[in-house]
């Protein structure tokens, strides 16, 4: 994999990456956000769903913990992970965990790291991990690495995080070196560290030193927490420390559930890969986004234009919807009106809520629809401001929407 | 004018079998079929899109859950279920009696119609056949059902002479109270339970009433098989032949190959969608359950010849690790199973037209049961309509 950076706006970069072996001529223009998976399957959308949104990405996350314990009969399935899920056209990247829930701390010590699955913990050390990554023959691969580390962690827990972590790494490593299959498969180091700024600079430096082609920046929450970590003080001025420390020439990914607000500032701080799980979490919860990106926001002023007619339409005001509110009851508008998705060219408000209402699976597909198309459209959004520069002016215009 | 008319294509020249063509206002629809049960105003979590590209043409919607939520008004406000729903292709509703009898502990049965006390705020509650037939106008169904007086097949004696009779008044009442013949077409059901005497007396009444279609009811809840198959043969043989017959809630495979030899048009069934969410799919050998074990390492497709194009990129395997923990799963299954329903509809209605049927039955046994040990009812039962099979 190679990773350019084209241009730097507003602190945040646009750049694209050159994937290699089999997906060689794909050009994949960053900031972007990748195809947040399920055990390997987009949530809620088999193959013919999931067709149906556009502009997925091209990056697939897949975390190890739903889909590790199978490793033996993937390997003797013999073509890896893409392939075995259905999503053999998409770069097949790998972690540990999975973004969308909090993991059960206190497992993990020097010998390895405990992942979460729907069958409960499964220890993994390097010599299991590379062997587990040899069946799978991911496109991209997280490094082992103890991220088990948040806000209020000590200092003596970093050091051990960091310190585990380049273990693992330099086990890994090493490893790696006598495997044939993966190696066009591009090895992504992770940087530790917690808030503590020593320590995520060493990290940086450390892992950067290794041969890795990428850098995943965890350890700030254990899992997802559901805590807005730019409501911390530290949160963006350690961010911005820790990737001061990172190679330009290597992608940042950070696996966050961030709305397109958070992202946008992240992607300020120097973050170019972000993951889906944010969509996904808002569907769990039966809400869509209808976050405008237009500037300024047609919404507010339409909003504006509504409270001057005296039109008492319940207004739209934030960035996401609940279904589940009974205001939605007789709403026979698309979920966002204007967008051309499936799911609102086809369907009203007033039907997904009654889908949420009786506990329907579709209600959960239709979201999902949404909230990826949504989503999804923000980063060509993003990268479309970023490179017109009115960066500063969508920032504005996601800030007036949240307030 | 009825809002059904029946056109037969083609009759098996050795059984009752036949295929027609049914209109309906939103739809043509080839018979024998198959009619998925989107209880809900929803096929579990398949979109209308998906039950097109499968050339299903008619489904089922409850009129029980429906008529709860989200209600008559709301619907009539959505501009009829179709709409709300954005299927454009032919709907069916139950009246809602058999599901309230069926899952409300209290449901008790008087001339006026079913009471019953709401599962939700506990107040007394009243389903007559004009609130059914109210209700079911409101949601626009091509073809909507009368209400009956519904008793468990193994009730005997008065009780179920009782609801024989009763059916048949609320059937008039039904009837009477149908606000849009025009646009939706009511079936009334022949009752009687396992007594044959009664039976034919329902049939024989309901006839005389001028109807588009009949529902063949108070069977698949439990009664023998043999009984099961005596019963819907001698309905069949009581109904004319030129409206079409409608057995409700049977959709196991081999019941459906068996009942149309015995000459029933249209079958509806929760199965196949209900046994995905559990991890099975249906294949001509019966069912598979991906969850097990066995299927770890099998990375074959659910079923090499199964017509729907999207089965081809799963494996067995990769669906056992996913049945076990994703909804995605069940998504897939769902199309799977309901694609394997419709498949067999129309390969049935295939040898029908080329009067092909009775090897088409040999075939369909010997896949289902490659010991050759079929079940002697359905055995008995093809027999009854000459065909046997080796
Ligand atoms: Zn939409
Ligand atoms: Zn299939």
């Amino acid at each position: 994999m190679k990773f350019s950076v084209e241009k730097v706006v507003g602190g945040g970069r646009l750049g694209s990456i050159l994937p290699a072996g089999r997906h060689e001529n794909a050009v994949i223009e960053t900031p972007m956000c990748t195809l947040f998976t399920k055990v390997g399957s987009a949530p809620h959308l088999g193959y013919d769903m999931l067709k149906r949104v556009s502009n997925i990405p091209d990056i697939a996350t897949m975390s190890l913990g739903g889909l590790a314990p199978h490793h033996e009969n993937i390997r003797e399935f013999g073509k890896g992970l893409g392939e075995f899920t259905a999503l053999k056209s998409n770069i097949i990247f790998t972690t540990l965990h999975d973004a969308s829930f909090a993991i059960t701390s206190g497992k993990n010590d020097r010998n390895g790291v405990a992942l979460w699955g729907k069958g409960g913990k499964f220890k993994m050390d390097p010599s299991l991990y590379v062997k587990v990554q040899e069946a799978f023959r991911p496109d991209w691969f997280q490094a082992l690495s103890d991220g088990d580390t948040d806000k209020d962690t000590g200092k003596k827990r970093l050091i051990k995080a960091v310190n585990n972590s380049l273990d693992f790494l330099d086990n890994t490593v090493q490893l790696l070196q006598k495997s044939e299959v993966l190696k066009n498969s591009s090895l992504i180091g992770a940087i530790q560290g917690g808030f503590d700024v020593e320590e995520r600079q060493r990290s940086a430096k450390e892992t950067s030193a290794r041969p890795v082609h990428g850098f995943l920046i965890e350890g700030f929450e254990k899992g997802h927490s559901g805590l807005d970590l730019f409501s911390l003080e530290s949160f963006s001025s350690l961010l911005a420390k820790t990737v001061s420390c990172l190679p330009e020439n290597k992608p940042r990914i950070m696996e966050t559930a961030w709305s397109p607000l958070q992202v946008l500032r992240a992607f300020k701080l120097g973050i170019d890969v972000f993951s889906s799980v944010y969509p996904y979490l808002l569907t769990q919860k039966g809400q869509a986004l209808i976050t405008d990106y237009t500037i300024p926001p047609k919404s507010a002023s339409a909003e504006l234009e509504r409270e001057q007619s005296g039109d008492c339409l319940p207004p739209n005001s934030g960035l996401f919807i609940d279904l589940t509110n009974k205001s939605n009851f007789e709403d026979f508008r698309p979920v966002l009106p204007g967008c051309d998705c499936y799911c609102c060219s086809n369907f009203t408000r007033s039907y997904i809520h009654h889908l949420l209402n009786t506990s329907e699976l579709l209600a959960y597909v239709l979201l999902m629809i949404h909230n990826f198309h949504q989503y999804f459209k923000f980063f060509s959004c993003l990268r479309k401001s970023a490179r017109e520069g009115t960066l500063d002016d969508l920032q504005a215009s996601l800030e007036l929407q949240s307030s | 004018k009825h809002a059904l008319s029946l056109n037969i294509l083609a009759q098996c020249s050795t059984s009752k079998a036949r295929a027609c063509l049914m209109s309906l206002p939103h739809a043509q629809v080839d018979t024998p079929v198959f009619m998925p049960v989107g209880t809900q105003g929803t096929l579990k979590g398949l979109v209308p899109d998906q039950l097109r590209e499968l050339d299903c043409k008619i489904m089922l919607g409850n009129t029980y859950h429906l008529g709860h939520r989200p209600g008559p008004e709301l619907l009539e406000q959505a501009g009829g279920l179709h709409k709300f729903m954005s299927w454009d292709r032919a709907l069916l509703t139950d009246s809602g009696g058999f599901q309230m009898v069926s899952l409300l502990e209290l449901a008790h049965i008087t001339e006026e119609g079913v009471k019953f006390k709401s599962p939700h705020n506990g107040t007394e509650m009243l389903l007559t056949p004009e609130k059914s037939i109210e209700i079911q106008n409101s949601i626009g169904a091509d073809i909507i059902m009368q209400l009956d007086d519904v008793v468990h097949s193994s009730i005997e004696g008065e009780r179920l002479e009782e609801a024989m009779y009763r059916t048949i008044r609320w059937l008039d009442r039904c009837i009477k109270a149908h606000q849009r013949p025009t646009e939706q077409c009511l079936f009334p059901i022949v009752q009687g339970g396992l007594n044959s005497d009664l039976r034919t007396r329902c049939a024989e009444e309901l006839i005389k009433r001028d109807v588009g279609g009949y529902a063949i009811g108070g069977l698949s809840g439990g009664e023998s098989k043999s009984d099961f198959w005596r019963m819907v043969t001698l309905s069949t043989d009581l109904l004319p032949d030129e409206k079409p017959r409608y057995l409700m809630g049977v959709g196991f495979a081999v019941d459906l190959v068996v009942c149309v030899a015995l000459g029933c048009d249209m079958f509806d069934c929760v199965f196949p969608t209900r046994t995905a969410r559990f991890g099975c799919a249906l294949v001509k050998t019966g069912q598979l359950n991906l969850k097990n074990a066995s299927f770890a390492t099998d990375f074959r497709p659910i079923d090499a010849d199964c017509p729907w194009p999207c089965c081809k990129n799963y494996t067995r395997a990769y669906l056992h690790v996913l049945a076990n923990t994703e909804p995605a799963a069940c998504n897939i299954l769902t199309v799977h199973n309901v694609a394997y329903q419709l498949q067999l509809m129309r390969t049935m209605r295939k040898s029908i037209m080329e009067d092909k049927f009775p090897d088409f039955v040999q075939q369909f046994f010997n896949d289902m049961f490659p010991s050759g040990e079929f079940p002697d009812w359905a055995v008995e039962a093809l027999a009854s309509v000459n065909i046997s099979l080796r």
